[in-house]
């Protein structure tokens, strides 16, 4: 089972800038469903993509459903080369967005991402609409599941917030 | 969360405004109770139940997997 704890704090030590998205950022708000990876969303800048390579290189990573013996090295180039990555580490699989459909890169999702506490550090997850515009752009039988509990939570935290301010 | 906040989401997820985003969620068979519950926990609360929840399925996979050989 992957190790959500380690693969963050991995990231996080290494000082990589990234964005929780997906599943995990779904349960974060109080989505029920459950997730067996991590999604991040990460800034491509070149800093950044050396600091992504050797946190990656650092968990054993390599690239998930390809042959076996597929000759293949996570550097900071093949990041720069690459965008989106499906990884398999020593702590879990892990994928890996340069840009996340329906919504942008980065900066896109840095603009409504919220912080939050998890296991006593702070990390960027990402907005209910980002998700919600992620999951709509994908739009996957299991996405479209997911896609009706993110909508109706986005609507409970919208009547949560106005009965806070009356 | 407090105890009142808890009563007036679990009341409009009973009956949602027609039309809502909750109500659509319920046609489409989302138990919304479970997500109601997740709110009442910090993010840090529903992750660890989310990794909770994981471990039992994979447990449970495992055991079924035992059980076929």
């Amino acid at each position: 089972m992957i190790d959500f704890e380690a693969a963050l704090k991995a990231l996080a030590d290494a000082g990589v800038n990234f964005i929780i998205v997906g599943g995990y950022a779904a349960a974060a708000h109080g989505s029920a469903q459950i997730t067996k990876d991590l999604d991040i969303c990460y800034e491509r800048s070149t800093e950044n993509q050396t600091r992504l390579a050797a946190s990656l290189i650092a968990l054993h990573a390599r690239l998930r459903d390809v042959p076996e013996g597929l000759p293949f090295v996570l550097d900071r180039q093949a990041i720069a080369q690459g965008m989106n990555f499906t990884l398999t580490t020593d702590v879990g699989d892990i994928d890996v967005f340069g840009e996340l459909p329906g919504v942008g890169q980065f900066a896109d999702l840095a603009r409504d991402a919220v912080a939050m506490e998890l296991y006593g550090s702070t990390f960027r997850v990402a907005s209910l609409g980002a998700l919600i515009q992620s999951k709509r752009a994908v739009g996957r039988p299991k996405d479209l599941n997911a896609l009706s509990e993110l909508e109706a939570l986005q609507e409970l935290d919208t009547h949560r917030k106005s009965n806070k301010k009356s | 969360m407090t105890v009142e906040e808890q009563s007036r989401l679990y009341a409009l997820v009973q009956n949602p405004p027609k039309d809502s985003k909750i109500e659509a969620a319920k046609r489409f068979g989302t138990d919304l109770t479970l997500t109601l519950r997740n709110l009442a926990l910090t993010p840090d609360q529903r992750v660890k139940e989310m990794e909770g929840a994981l471990r039992f399925v994979e447990d449970l996979q495992r055991a079924a997997r035992r059980t076929k050989q």
